[in-house]
């Protein structure tokens, strides 16, 4: 037993390592920083408890991007998760040329967002408008994509998804194909329609899927970043500041508070570890086995 | 036995000869490696040469071999990497940081040297020297000074027989003239926030270097607030009302573009952008013009700054040699030739090299006594302004809302 134990170690222990390393060491140290004032440059700093903190309670400007965040959470779950279940139903309905539709809707996934963002930002900026003076549509040229505060959140909403909805696709497309075959025919034969079908025979078999696509679609629009970066900075002013974002100009370009950032960074950890924590457990109870 | 020794008596002459034909040894140059941290990437060939000479001039008069290790990272990470260099105990022997923005917080943490009584300091220009003296110390050697206003369009300014304008009156009266013609007056760029942040570093250093000379000490110790300068929104509401459409979606290459294609007549853009504009249209005009703030021609001023200066660590452990260096930057034979090269303003005395027309109009203000020395803002204060400016134009905030939270910004920085 314990010769096992051993040998089990040895084979993970290059990943724990890197792991220790790149992953765990920062993030103690971030905790550690979130209770100085360092700023970053001086070789002293003061430890000053839990000063960081009560003062992210007074700071507006966080509290707005946090509520920010959370609307485009919430859109990005519903819509991210809608979408990509129905293309992967889609794409499992067809008979041939599976993988092409397949491959296509995965590739924006393999872009790097940055990249994507200023692809994006091409479209917004210089073909929509075209598009729409050809069109002759004044509506539509008048729209600043990127500097009215709404259309912005749209443009960012429209970049998510189109990077994002390959990987669930993908996840969906495997859970649909594992759904019993048996089970819909049986149902079917008892005189539901394809709707209750659906609903009631499918939708339960793939809640693992579903699970982890919740699960993965919140963990990366809270921490949401480059998309944001590469299109709008957060702007205009601070109208698109996710949290992330906050924090990136709080640490390295508004105020080298080092110490405050890591602090809010220590609050998005916190925030996520709930949501994910209670979401889990809500959705492993409507999981069914086997 | 003869033979033997003669043979020995060969031998040792032989041996006897040759050593005493070695020569006489020349005692080994001293070696020492110098850490060189530059945020001019695009000088990187320019900086190469000038310290190969330097390496010659060294080993000839003081017989150190000195290997210099150039890093040159872009601008938008240096300050990161420098910074994480700094704060670890791996300071470079020399690096270079923004004189203004810079210099008070590194000079706090303790990263600077004094330069006061190296030989550089006497040959330094008046204006230049004061702005890289802190605590009554000389503190870096200033390498990209800067004299600047807004840049406008020779070509249709002449074109409508307009002449840059000294007060508000006469800016409306420009604005005027062009709009009637089909031209946009301003060319507005705001995707980069750094760039509408320019509007409010000029409106507020002519304001307040005319009618409220002490705003930023009153502001350090709490007792002022933006209000007693909302005059310089004034200027920033022309500006903004006669621009080009959709700001945000201009950057500052496409802004440079555009204004190389004559789409505005006038840009809120310092000097430093005159020569990539030429680069896009060499045929043309640029000027440099003061920023009016006010109903008096002497709240129209060039802001004069510093930007990039070279340092010296106090943890260097070859000090004497870097300080060689640091003043072979500003070697009285050398030196022209190099700032010309890099097409720098002149920062010494013995600077004598043909400048741009711009900078020629700048100074030419400046001799006027129309200059301000670029103000001292709280960063965090510059990057707040920045934002807010964004807001503004986008509607999203009010003057007063502007007021208020720059002022609780520059509150909260002085608790750093």
């Amino acid at each position: 037993m314990k010769k096992n134990n051993k040998k089990l170690t040895l084979f993970i222990l290059p990943a724990l390592l890197f792991y220790s390393v790149f992953t765990l060491a920062p993030a103690i140290g971030g905790f550690w920083y979130s209770l100085t004032n360092w700023n970053g440059l001086n070789k002293n700093y003061d430890f000053i408890g839990l000063k960081n903190y009560a003062a992210i309670l007074k700071d507006t400007d966080f509290i707005n991007s946090i509520t920010f965040t959370l609307k485009f959470v919430l859109i990005m779950v519903v819509l991210q998760n809608i979408i990509s279940l129905a293309l992967a139903i889609a794409i499992e309905s067809r008979n041939r040329s599976k993988t092409l539709f397949r491959t296509l809707v995965f590739m924006p996934n393999m872009i790097s967002m940055i990249i994507g963002g200023f692809m994006w930002m091409f479209i917004f900026t210089k073909a929509l408008p075209y598009i729409a003076q050809q069109l002759n549509n004044a509506a539509l040229m008048d729209i600043s994509w990127i500097g009215d505060p709404f259309f912005s959140f749209i443009a960012i909403i429209i970049v998510s998804l189109w990077g994002g909805i390959g990987y669930l696709t993908i996840i969906y497309l495997a859970a649909l194909q594992g759904v019993d075959r048996t089970l819909k025919e049986a149902a079917s034969i008892d005189g539901a329609n394809a709707w209750q079908v659906f609903r009631n025979v499918v939708i339960p078999s793939i809640m693992p899927a579903i699970t982890i696509g919740v699960f993965v679609t919140l963990n990366n629009s809270f921490k949401v970043f480059d998309v944001v970066y590469s299109l709008t900075g957060g702007g205009p002013g601070r109208s698109t500041q996710v949290i992330a974002m906050n924090i990136f100009a709080e640490a390295y370009s508004l105020n080298n508070r080092y110490g405050y950032a890591s602090a809010k960074s220590m609050v998005l950890f916190a925030i996520i570890f709930v949501i994910t924590i209670v979401q889990l457990k809500l959705m492993r109870k409507k999981e069914i086995d086997g | 036995m003869k033979k033997s020794i003669l043979l020995s008596a060969l031998v040792l002459f032989l041996v006897f000869g040759i050593v005493g034909c070695g020569k006489a040894p020349v005692s080994e140059p001293k070696k020492v490696t110098l850490k060189v941290f530059m945020t001019f990437p695009r000088f990187q060939e320019q900086f190469e040469a000038y310290f190969e000479d330097f390496k010659a001039k060294e080993l000839e008069e003081k017989n150190i071999d000195v290997t210099i290790e150039l890093e040159m990272p872009n601008s938008d990470q240096a300050a990161q990497i420098l910074k994480a260099r700094l704060s670890s105990n791996d300071a470079p022997d020399l690096f270079t940081l923004h004189a203004i923005a810079d210099i008070p917080s590194f000079y706090e943490a303790g990263y600077l040297s004094d330069l006061s009584s190296q030989p550089f300091v006497s040959d330094l220009l008046e204006n230049v020297k004061d702005i890289v003296t802190y605590d009554g110390k000389v503190v870096a050697l200033p390498m990209e000074s800067l004299a600047w206003g807004y840049l406008y369009n020779k070509d249709i300014f002449a074109k409508y027989n307009l002449t840059a304008p000294d007060t508000i009156a006469e800016m409306l009266n420009v604005v005027k003239v062009l709009k009637e013609n089909n031209e946009t007056p301003f060319l507005l760029a705001f995707q980069e926030s750094w760039i509408p942040q320019l509007m409010t570093a000029l409106a507020i250093g002519g304001v307040v270097t005319n009618e409220n000379p002490d705003f930023v000490e009153k502001m350090n110790s709490g007792t002022a607030s933006y209000n007693d300068i909302d005059q310089i929104f004034d200027i920033i509401d022309i500006i903004m009302e006669n621009g080009t459409e959709k700001p945000f979606e201009v950057g500052n290459a496409a802004a440079s573009a555009a204004f190389a294609e004559g789409k505005a007549a006038m840009w809120v853009q310092g000097t430093w952008q005159a020569q990539a504009i030429l680069d896009i249209n060499p045929s043309l005009n640029i000027g440099c013009a003061p920023l009016p703030t006010s109903d008096s021609e002497d709240g129209a001023l060039i802001n004069l700054s510093v930007s990039t200066s070279l340092a010296v660590s106090p943890t260097s452990k070859n000090k004497d040699v870097a300080m060689d260096l640091l003043n072979y930057i500003l070697d009285k034979e050398a030196s022209t030739a190099l700032f010309e090269e890099l097409k720098f303003n002149p920062v010494a005395k013995f600077h004598d090299y043909e400048v741009f027309p711009w900078t020629d109009e700048a100074m030419s203000y400046v001799a006027l006594n129309r200059g301000y020395r670029d103000l001292s803002l709280p960063q965090a204060v510059t990057a707040e302004q920045a934002a807010l400016l964004q807001s503004y134009y986008a509607k999203t905030i009010t003057k007063a809302q502007f007021i208020a939270k720059v002022d609780e910004v520059w509150k909260n920085s002085l608790g750093q």
